[in-house]
């Protein structure tokens, strides 16, 4: 089946009888790695390892050709599905694109084994390790770890002290960075036992690689890494059996759209077809967690979370925090939710706990550590400092605990570093060992990456995925994210500005093609027996669909401003310029204040044209900021492109802003721009509101957002009626044709009556006709099947407003539109206090 | 042997209905061979939906309620009578062993043994590690001065160099700031003395519980005795119970005019009442607390 992104391919294909092979290509643009690295792609005399071999060809002399295209396809799809890092989580203009480079990483099938067998044993370890130390603490008891790295890391929970989650699974899900040394042996660099990130991403790279190189893809054995996601899902549910008797439920638990890795949430959330929450969306009664849906409070039965330890439960630990659920900690204890991963295991992320690994290895499970760590000495042990001082320029310095930000610093190359700083480090170190570890400076491998023009060796650290199965072994996820550093020689690291590589596991078994996609559709979906749509997601739904509609109001309603006032009309007709000027004013078009516009039509225009671009709480711009925010709120539940919209239409209104400054004169020849704009403005909005209507599932959260949308346009209609019946500007000829194009029906009418200025005909039209999609009566009656959809939604409402019209009547029908439009009003607010949990929390102690 | 009965009185008002309201409570006494629990009833008002006591990691009774129906009030009432029998009487400071033999043993080495006590050795959220407060309590810490003495002398001096002011700080004023202002209630004085031991790598806990409202005759009233109180607990081999309890608030052993609620890494483990509410708008606070001596007629009957 073709995706929509197929298009954005332009797939390469096996060189025909070329001209150039695949030898001369590589050999004008594939570098050599840095000495004393070791190089990926090249054995030491110089030959392509042969995976690279197959890999090079596979691709042909002509796709190698092609990588700076593919390179631009990478951006392309990455720009539009809106991949993003927020580098800065609490500045959300600091959201910047992925960063994927098109050439992927290549493990082969030996290395893999010795990668994989190593990381299931370590995972299975620190399991163990966690074990112990939320119980007997035999190993702090026989010094196996000291005290100050469980007990005194701020990582290690006391409240989850003597607690035994479900299956004793501490973890579900253990990402280990690893790389090679000079020599190609394998060292574990970190690891991280919290909430790992990284699985949306590496799930989003492989799609986008996969596509680029087919035959590569299909040729190579590349395994597949749907299983694993798979596995995790089973491992959740097979633990929440054990607390429920019905389908367990589970939610992926978010910090938000302000968090680093918030599009990797929503990702992963769709992907596992898991509802995105946060922590307001959920409320614990009675030692169990519910998730406020608008059916009302469903049981969650395990959480994938998101959120930091510290942040998961203001009443117990960090008491401002809003991302967490208060009483979640006496739900863990009283054995009510699977939490992947168990709160209380980040004190496993300390650099210094590698360095007892190995001893523990030996007495928790027997075995010798299978993969080593970077040599590690954790300072606050006094031989390990003395050992290391005097070499401390051959070593990286880590902060012992980053989880606390008095204690965390970035990691230091010693070597880099000059005689008086090494040995101000030196006095730091000794004033307070604990908070410092080293490790060995390890020069790590380099693999190729496409930069400018050539295939460039950078140096790589590979994050793997080690997951947990429902009989409790551990397997690593053959694929995962491979980071390359932005300026070698140095530390890798995303926030400073690193890349990343799709991550190949090659094998020369059967691939299991495992996909979770259609497997899905066949069992309806993942553990549900009717969707979940939580209060939040209704509420930004509704809000979605009211904001929508009133930005397609507000620039049909300034651009109607402006085209009164650019027309050179000499019969100027006050009665029609106050109609629209008043409209203007009560819909924050133009400052409170601003005089009349049949008085100072030209200021007036200037008044809107300055509103336009400048947030002041209720204009257009407000309102697409709005817009902007619920979206980012619900964009588990729609696609990319959709959520990119209003970015993109304020981004039009705000460059208008500078042509406006350059623009040397003011006045009626801006307000022609400014029509342009508003033209142009019209088109991306066009598409969010067809893809609203015609491509989103008809849920119940489209049913929100189609009440939002009818709730608005109501209002609107009803004060725009109001406001032209009672100036009496109905009763001109422009004004007539201004109310049809405010409602969006002047196609409509000229169709049926030509050029007739027929006011009864205009009401029926606008007003009753329920064959008229844009009539009051369509919107009332549309509103009334939204509601009627929600749960219990025959009871929310007494009765709906009627309209009936007697031509003798005018004022009469005017007054029933006037009581819609205020019906309006209390439908929000009663459909918010139904469905929504509006009210805010607090905390206190004493 | 001494019988003392304690009324705690907690009442939340608030200006608006809280709809839902999740609360954490440290109210039920310590049980210790010095303290003995005879009764304890906490009384909820308005009813809870649920309600559970368990006990946390540092060996204290937590209990955890919630409402999930409106109100605009809540209080809580704790009713506890214990037993307490002087613990220090025959206690000599200087018999204790030096401090810095116990910064040793709590150093981490292959060849050294554990000591439980090493958890109150580390940094807490409320406590952080402060170069300053090291500097403030190493005149007080000669090497080889037995930890009895030392912490005995550190206790008085924050005393003589602290300004004891209810209202100087709130509970989420940092320590740095308290110790900069030289100003603080004694949570703070409590805070500052537990940073100046664990700087010094030695182990020491936090607290909270009761004074005896009307001191014993011929003695001066307590600072803190009109609210629950805070004091400190050092690691201190030596000292019956190997624990030595000193109020920096008071500059005195914590004995028999002090009651234990609660003890933990900091006040963040041990608050009394805690909770997390939906709705509400402002609320207004009354604590109220008196522990009495009961006399020797009310111990007959």
């Amino acid at each position: 089946m073709m995706s929509p992104l197929d298009d954005l391919y332009n797939t390469p294909t096996a060189a025909p009888a070329a001209e150039q092979s695949v030898k001369d290509v590589l050999a004008g643009s594939l570098l050599s790695a840095n000495p004393g690295h070791f190089d990926e792609v090249r054995t030491p005399d110089g030959h392509l390892r042969s995976v690279w071999s197959s890999f090079f060809d596979h691709v042909g002399a002509q796709g190698l050709k092609g990588l700076a295209e593919s390179a631009q396809t990478v951006d392309r799809v990455i720009a539009q599905n809106g991949i993003s890092y927020n580098i800065f989580a609490e500045k959300e203009e600091q959201t910047r694109p992925w960063s994927l480079n098109p050439l992927p990483m290549l493990i082969e099938p030996g290395q893999w084994q010795t990668l994989s067998q190593g990381l299931a044993q370590r995972a299975h370890l620190l399991n163990e390790i966690l074990r112990d130390v939320y119980h007997e603490r035999r190993l702090l008891q026989a010094a196996y770890l000291p005290s100050a790295l469980v007990l005194g890391n701020p990582g290690y929970m006391h409240a989850m002290h003597g607690v035994t989650p479900p299956s004793q699974t501490y973890l579900h899900v253990v990402a280990f960075d690893v790389a090679r040394d000079v020599e190609g042996q394998w060292w574990v660099v970190g690891q991280r036992t919290q909430s790992p990130s990284g699985l949306g991403y590496v799930l989003e790279n492989r799609l986008i690689i996969s596509r680029l190189f087919p035959q590569a893809y299909r040729e190579m054995g590349v395994q597949h890494i749907a299983s694993s996601y798979r596995r995790l899902l089973e491992a959740l549910e097979t633990q929440a059996r054990a607390i429920t008797t019905d389908t367990p439920r589970f939610a992926l638990l978010t910090a938000g759209p302000m968090s680093e890795t918030y599009f990797e949430h929503a990702y992963l959330a769709r992907y596992l077809g898991i509802p995105l929450v946060e922590g307001p969306d959920l409320t614990v009664r009675q030692g169990q967690l519910f998730l406020k849906t608008i059916h009302g409070l469903e049981r969650i039965h395990g959480l994938v979370r998101r959120v930091d330890d510290d942040f998961c439960d203001p009443l117990e630990l960090k008491s401002d925090s809003a991302l967490g659920v208060p009483g979640l900690l006496e739900v863990i204890r009283a054995g009510g939710v699977v939490m992947a991963n168990a709160l209380g295991t980040g004190f496993l992320e300390s650099p210094a706990i590698q360095g007892f690994l190995p001893s523990l290895c030996e007495h928790l499970i027997g075995e010798p550590l299978l993969l080593p760590s970077l040599h590690t000495w954790w300072c606050g042990e006094d031989a390990a400092w003395k050992d290391v001082s005097n070499r401390l320029n051959s070593q990286v310095i880590k902060p012992t605990f980053a989880n606390r930000s008095s204690t965390n610093f970035e990691p230091i190359i010693a070597s880099l570093l000059n005689e008086s700083q090494l040995a101000q480090w030196r006095q730091w170190i000794a004033r307070r060992p604990e908070i410092y570890t080293t490790q060995t400076y390890l020069p790590f491998s380099q693999v190729p990456t496409w930069r400018a023009g050539s295939i460039e060796p950078r140096t790589a650290m590979i994050r793997l995925y080690a997951i947990v199965g429902e009989n409790g072994q551990w397997e690593v996820m053959p694929g995962g994210m491979t980071r390359v550093a932005a300026v070698d020689p140095h530390l890798v690291s995303m926030r400073s500005g690193g890349s990343t590589l799709d991550t190949w596991v090659l094998t020369d078994d059967q691939v299991d093609t495992y996909s979770m996609l259609p497997q899905r559709s066949k069992r309806q979906r993942w553990h549900s027996d009717h969707e979940l749509v939580s209060s939040r997601s209704a509420e930004n739904l509704f809000w979605l669909g009211r904001y929508t509609e009133r930005a397609e109001f507000l620039m049909r309603l300034a651009r109607e401003v402006l085209v009164l006032l650019t027309t050179n009309r000499r019969d100027s007709q006050p009665a029609l310029r106050d109609a629209v000027g008043e409209l203007a004013r009560l819909h924050g078009l133009v400052p409170f204040d601003t005089p009349a516009m049949s008085v100072a039509p030209v200021a007036f225009g200037q008044a809107l044209i300055n509103q336009l671009q400048q947030p002041d709480g209720r204009g257009l711009l407000d309102c697409l900021n709005a817009l902007e925010r619920a979206i980012r709120e619900v964009r588990d539940r729609l696609p990319a492109e959709h959520v990119q919209i209003p970015g993109r239409v304020k981004q039009l209104l705000l460059q208008a802003r500078h042509s406006n400054k350059n623009s040397s004169s003011l006045g009626l020849v801006s307000g022609l721009d400014v029509i342009e704009t508003l033209d142009l403005m019209e088109i991306p909005l066009a598409a969010l509101v067809g893809f609203q209507l015609d491509r989103m599932t008809r849920d119940l959260g489209w049913r929100m957002l189609s009440a939002g949308r009818m709730v608005e346009r109501l209002i609107n209609q009803s004060q725009t009626t109001d406001q032209f019946f009672g100036s009496a500007a109905v009763y001109t000829s422009r004004g007539f044709d201004a109310l049809l194009v405010l409602f969006d029906s002047a196609i409509t009418y000229r169709t049926r009556y030509q050029r007739q200025q027929d006011i009864p005909a205009l009401l029926e039209l606008t007003v009753i006709d329920t064959t008229n999609p844009r009539s009051i009566a369509t919107a009332l009656n549309t509103l009334a099947g939204e509601i009627a959809e929600l749960p219990s939604g025959d009871t929310l409402f007494p009765a709906f407003p009627t309209l009936t019209f007697d031509e003798d009547n005018i004022s009469g029908l005017i007054e029933q539109v006037r009581q819609a439009g205020r019906f309006g009003y209390e439908a929000s607010d009663e459909i918010g206090r139904r469905f929504f949990a509006h009210v805010k929390q607090q905390h206190f102690a004493s | 042997m001494k019988h003392i009965q304690i009324e705690h009185q907690t009442r939340y008002v608030y200006d608006h209905d809280v709809v839902l309201a999740q609360h954490l409570a440290h109210l039920c006494p310590l049980k210790n061979p010095w303290q003995t629990v005879l009764a304890h009833r906490l009384d909820i008002s308005p009813p809870v939906d649920d309600r559970s006591d368990q006990i946390d990691a540092f060996g204290n009774t937590r209990t955890f309620f919630s409402l999930t129906t409106a109100h605009r009030e809540l209080t809580v009432n704790s009713c506890s009578r214990v037993e307490k029998r002087a613990r220090y009487a025959h206690f000599d400071p200087s018999q204790t062993p030096a401090w810095n033999e116990l910064q040793a043993e709590m150093t981490y080495g292959l060849d050294q043994p554990f000591v439980a006590a090493s958890e109150f050795v580390w940094p807490s959220p409320f406590v952080p590690w402060l170069a300053e407060l090291k500097d403030y309590a190493l005149p007080s810490f000669p090497l080889g001065r037995p930890i009895g003495s030392a912490a005995l002398a550190l206790c008085q001096r924050i005393y003589q160099d602290f300004t004891y002011a209810s209202g100087a700080t709130e509970i989420h004023t940092p320590l740095s700031q308290a110790f900069a202002s030289r100003h603080g209630v004694c949570q703070d004085f409590s805070h500052i003395m537990l940073g100046c031991l664990r700087s010094l790598g030695l182990a020491a806990r936090y607290v909270s519980g009761y004074l005896l409202t009307t001191p014993p005759p011929g003695q001066e009233r307590l600072r803190g005795a009109d609210a629950s109180h805070a004091w400190v607990s050092v690691y201190c081999p030596g000292a019956p119970g190997q624990w030595l309890e000193l109020d920096p608030t008071n500059q005195t052993i914590a004995d028999t005019s002090h009651v234990l609620l609660a003890q933990g890494r900091d006040f963040g483990d041990v608050s009394p009442l805690r909770g997390v509410i939906q709705g509400g708008g402002k609320h207004t606070l009354e604590i109220a607390v008196t522990a009495q001596v009961l006399d020797e007629d009310a111990l007959s009957m």
